[in-house]
């Protein structure tokens, strides 16, 4: 009987809360690629020699090979692109949406999506202005973000803003190799 | 029988019936979310679980070389998220809920231990309640990693569950209030 109900609650302790939305993808659509009235969706089905470059650079490749980026137009004019990133830890997923501008540098970046346990260490990273520090981050240019908010956050804070730094150099590592 | 829940304590009883319902109430969630995320047809079970953005049974291999689709989308089907279980996902929800299914067939056959059926029976049942969660979970790596075909044996997993509820609560509800012998 004991061992029934340690296992009941081990079982509770590590069940993954809810995911939330902490901004609707349409609303990042519209802050990550304003001006855009036109969207297509350009899918990259990676070959396998191409996955592995993209793990080589970064550590990390789309789990069913596919890299989708939607990409904005005005008057047939490219305004920009932009990558949904999910980055997995044991607290449960984020998402994020990176917008990358037309010259290829970084215009913003919205966390999208988190779990109920996760939201509030998301929200501090945030409110430290974690986000600010990708704005016009080059392709080939590692993300900092965490480091520069960590002094000023809490420990779960600040490995919330190293997860989201990782997504951030996922979608660079992306964008800089496949987008054409 | 190792205990007869017909005969048993009035709070014993009580505490059955009201573990059955709120298991039958988190059982009708379930199918509601079923519904929502994966369906209850092969090809959407397939769709959820088999290779991501492809048609079943197609480009399970990497292709050669990166292929490049382009498509127009609309803003609302940029916002609409394509329910997709990868394979870390999976990995997830197996660690997750095999654990919590096993309480469940557990508790579930603790009740039936309690039922006055035949020894067969019992066996029976408790062999389904187990079996439910195995087919599942088999169901989506088999969709996943072998063929989108085993899709129904998902769906087999999610009947079977529903089935195996279904017996253990109108026996035991039967029997501890209405048949008395």
């Amino acid at each position: 009987m004991k061992t029934l109900v340690f296992g009941a609650a081990v079982v509770a302790l590590v069940h993954i809360t809810p995911t939330v939305i902490l901004v609707k993808r349409q609303d990042a659509v519209a802050h990550l690629l304003p001006g855009a009235d036109q969207f297509a969706a350009r899918e990259l089905h990676l070959s396998s020699a191409d996955s592995k470059e993209l793990h080589d650079a970064v550590g990390w490749e789309p789990p069913d090979g596919v890299v989708t980026f939607y990409v904005g137009k005005h008057q047939d004019q490219t305004t920009g692109a932009l990558i949904f990133m999910r980055v997995d830890c044991q607290h449960g997923p984020l998402e994020l949406a990176i917008g990358f501008g037309p010259e290829g540098t970084i215009r913003g970046v919205e966390v999208t999506k988190a779990t109920v346990e996760m939201k509030p260490w998301v929200l501090e990273a945030l409110r430290a202005g974690l986000t600010d520090s990708y704005r016009g981050l080059a392709n080939d240019q590692a993300p900092a973000g965490a480091a520069k908010v960590k002094p000023q956050i809490g420990a779960m804070p600040g490995y919330m803003a190293e997860l989201i730094d990782k997504g951030v150099m996922h979608a660079n590592a992306a964008y800089r190799l496949f987008y054409r | 029988m190792l205990y007869d829940l017909r005969h048993s304590d009035l709070r014993v009883r009580w505490l059955v019936t009201l573990l059955l319902a709120t298991l039958g109430t988190s059982y009708l969630f379930g199918a509601w979310m079923v519904g929502l995320y994966a369906g209850f047809s092969a090809t959407k079970v397939a769709e959820t679980y088999g290779p991501a953005g492809e048609a079943p049974m197609a480009m399970q291999m990497p292709p050669d070389t990166t292929i490049v689709t382009e498509r127009p989308v609309s803003m609302a089907e940029m916002g609409e998220e394509q329910h997709h279980v990868d394979m870390n996902l999976l990995v997830q929800d197996t660690h997750v809920h095999m654990p919590m299914y096993a309480v469940i067939a557990a508790c579930l056959s603790v009740i039936a231990l309690g039922l006055a059926i035949p020894r067969w029976a019992g066996l029976w049942i408790i062999a389904l309640l187990f079996a439910a969660p195995w087919l599942d979970f088999a169901g989506m790596w088999l969709t996943k990693l072998v063929s989108p075909g085993f899709a129904i044996v998902t769906l087999a997993g999610g009947w079977a569950m529903a089935l195996g509820y279904a017996i253990v609560a109108a026996l035991a509800i039967y029997q501890m209030w209405w048949r008395k012998p």
